[in-house]
């Protein structure tokens, strides 16, 4: 294990950024810190670098024990969500700050500045100051500058939450293969379930201080720990007394399965080849509905499957969970939903 | 929209203000000096008087600016940087000296240092240090009244560069020094030059507190400022004028170096 978090804790004043939090991320891998904002996540982060430090509990990198040595000791690459470029110094200086630092021989740092430039597609622009780059220019050069140091492990928060959606996902698709061809163990910080399910080998998802479930993506989506999880990957809604993805339903005419649910059609929305269609399922027979779940249902369907039923405002229509689906329980976390939701 | 005759009324008001109040009357004082061609100039500084008091301001100045940039720059860090107790009370004390007068100033500092009853004065000059009636005093007098000037100019400049940068070079392995020299200082060099530029304005043209705290004795404690009052009220107006020219030229020279240096600042 490359990091080894045990039992932290750091609070702001009242507010509890990481609650007794552990974790192991893997040597080599790419790994996702996915959590809503406020949830902790770059915290943690932030103290694996030793640019925060812990009320209580310990970080270990490659097996050294790293909580009281200093951020510039702990040989980590940082990258920050706002680039914090060296705004004085040309690309290239930015680059071989943390050689120079160091003290290698100039021509080695000549050598490996090059070297970086062109794996970050930046070798043009060595001499250009960061004002003159685009931000996601920019982004990568202070992906190279921590990588010059060879760090034991990188560390990104939230690296492209200042870009535009599509040089976003440029990014996201080259940070993939770069990690392909270097293999330094990376740690991403990020609140979009999209970007962490495309990227990551491993996910680890973080809510209101505490870890909800580790697990690669698939695990994620196809077992979630719990209703949060769920939700936070996906859409949901509820049918039954549990939570599911809209698309997981199946929708007839008719009462056929066991345990289907009665209900009406209250609205439909046509998105592109998808129709959302919404049920109000409290209405019909008492006894089929749990009274924690909402009396509405959101169902999606392809356009033609909805074409086929005859599908409008008003229609009878049971409906039943689609074999296979995943679904979480709704109802034994549902005092801590209820805890979330007053909270905020 | 303002309306034309509005907008000239404007104009005319504050262009007739800076008129009145500072272009004309300086204006007279350089006819004056020149009034009979460089004669003034040349007789004031073949003054000893004149030329020694401007070699001791020179002097005061050039400490009392870099005992304040160190300073200055220092607790702008302490501010910007760091949470302590009693910091909203060092913010405020350090903007008393634009409020207290320099008289004041000058009075308080012979009080706490003077060599017969002051708190620490006679301790001092028993090792031969006298801070009253000498140089050090009239540095720290000069240090007081200029001590702000450097921490407003380069506070709002910490603040908007932010410590993202100082916290990448830490990950990169730079210690708090190397953080210092080599990220810190060049983000907020333009700040620091323009405090500089201030302080040496303000410590050039200090007069109440040091007039105070030196004595006003001629020929060793008298600064530049000094010497303009006494030589004006020996009825030597023409030695007087020369004299305040040369001020003038210094801050001059010192309004020239900020305007040049201000659009690099901003951009």
């Amino acid at each position: 294990m490359s990091i080894e978090v045990s039992g932290l804790t750091k609070k702001f004043g009242d507010f509890v950024a990481l609650d007794d939090v552990s974790v192991s991320l893997p040597t080599g891998q790419l790994t996702a810190l996915l959590g809503p904002s406020g949830g902790g996540k770059s915290t943690l982060l932030r103290i694996i670098a030793g640019l925060d430090t812990a009320d209580s509990g310990t970080v270990s990198i490659e097996g050294v024990d790293a909580t009281g040595l200093p951020a510039q000791k702990r040989n980590v690459g940082f990258v920050f969500q706002h680039y914090a470029v060296f705004k004085h110094m040309t690309v290239a200086k930015n680059v071989a700050f943390g050689l120079e630092i160091r003290k290698r021989p100039k021509a080695e740092i000549a050598h490996r500045v090059e070297e970086l430039l062109e794996l970050v597609h930046l070798s043009q622009f060595s001499h250009r100051l960061p004002s003159q780059l685009s931000g996601g220019q920019r982004q990568r050069m202070a992906l190279a500058r921590a990588l010059a140091v060879e760090p034991s492990v990188l560390l990104l928060d939230e690296p492209f939450g200042a870009l535009d959606a599509k040089v976003r996902k440029e990014l996201r698709d080259w940070l993939r293969r770069l990690h392909d061809e270097v293999h330094v163990t990376t740690v991403f910080v990020t609140h979009d379930q999209e970007e962490a399910l495309e990227v990551a080998d491993e996910i680890v998802v973080i809510n209101e201080g505490r870890v909800e479930q580790v697990g690669s993506p698939d695990q994620l989506y196809d077992e979630p720990a719990n209703d949060f999880v769920m939700g936070f990957l996906g859409e949901v809604t509820t049918l039954g007394g549990v939570v599911l993805r809209p698309h997981d339903i199946e929708v007839a005419l008719q009462p056929g399965l066991a345990g289907a649910v009665r209900g009406t059609v209250t609205r439909v929305l046509r998105v592109g080849f998808e129709v959302r269609v919404t049920v109000r399922t409290g209405d019909g027979d008492p006894t089929a509905v749990s009274a924690q779940a909402s009396p509405e249902t959101t169902v999606v369907l392809t356009r033609t499957h909805a074409r086929q039923l005859g599908l409008d405002a008003g229609t009878q229509v049971w409906l039943t969970p689609a074999s296979g689906a995943t679904t979480v329980s709704s109802m034994a976390p549902a005092g801590r939903r209820a805890a979330v939701t007053s909270g905020v | 929209m303002v309306s034309p005759p509005v907008k000239w009324g404007l104009r005319v008001l504050a262009v007739g203000y800076v008129f009145f109040l500072v272009a004309w009357p300086l204006a007279l004082l350089v006819r004056q000096t020149f009034g009979n061609g460089l004669g003034n100039l040349v007789d004031a500084l073949g003054d000893e008087q004149v030329t020694g008091a401007l070699q001791l301001t020179a002097m005061i100045a050039f400490w009392a600016v870099v005992i304040n940039l160190v300073f200055g720059v220092t607790i702008s860090i302490l501010l910007v940087r760091y949470e302590f107790p009693g910091k909203r009370v060092l913010s405020a004390l350090i903007d008393l000296p634009l409020s207290v007068s320099p008289v004041v100033v000058g009075l308080a500092l012979v009080l706490a240092y003077n060599g017969r009853n002051g708190l620490v004065g006679p301790e001092l000059e028993a090792r031969g240090v006298q801070v009253i009636f000498d140089s050090p005093g009239m540095i720290m007098a000069t240090c007081f009244v200029a001590l702000p000037l450097v921490i407003r100019e380069v506070v709002p400049v910490l603040v908007e560069v932010g410590d993202d940068q100082e916290q990448a070079a830490r990950s990169l392995g730079a210690n708090a020094p190397q953080t210092f020299w080599r990220i810190t200082l060049p983000s907020i060099k333009w700040g620091v030059v323009y405090g500089v530029v201030l302080s040496l304005a303000r410590s050039v043209g200090e007069f109440g507190a040091v007039k105070i705290v030196s004595g006003n004795i001629t020929g060793r404690t008298q600064t530049a400022t000094l010497v303009v009052e006494q030589k004006y009220q020996n009825f030597q107006q023409e030695t007087a004028y020369a004299t305040s020219f040369l001020l003038i030229l210094v801050s001059i020279a010192c309004l020239l170096v900020v305007a040049f240096l201000r659009p690099k600042h901003d951009s």
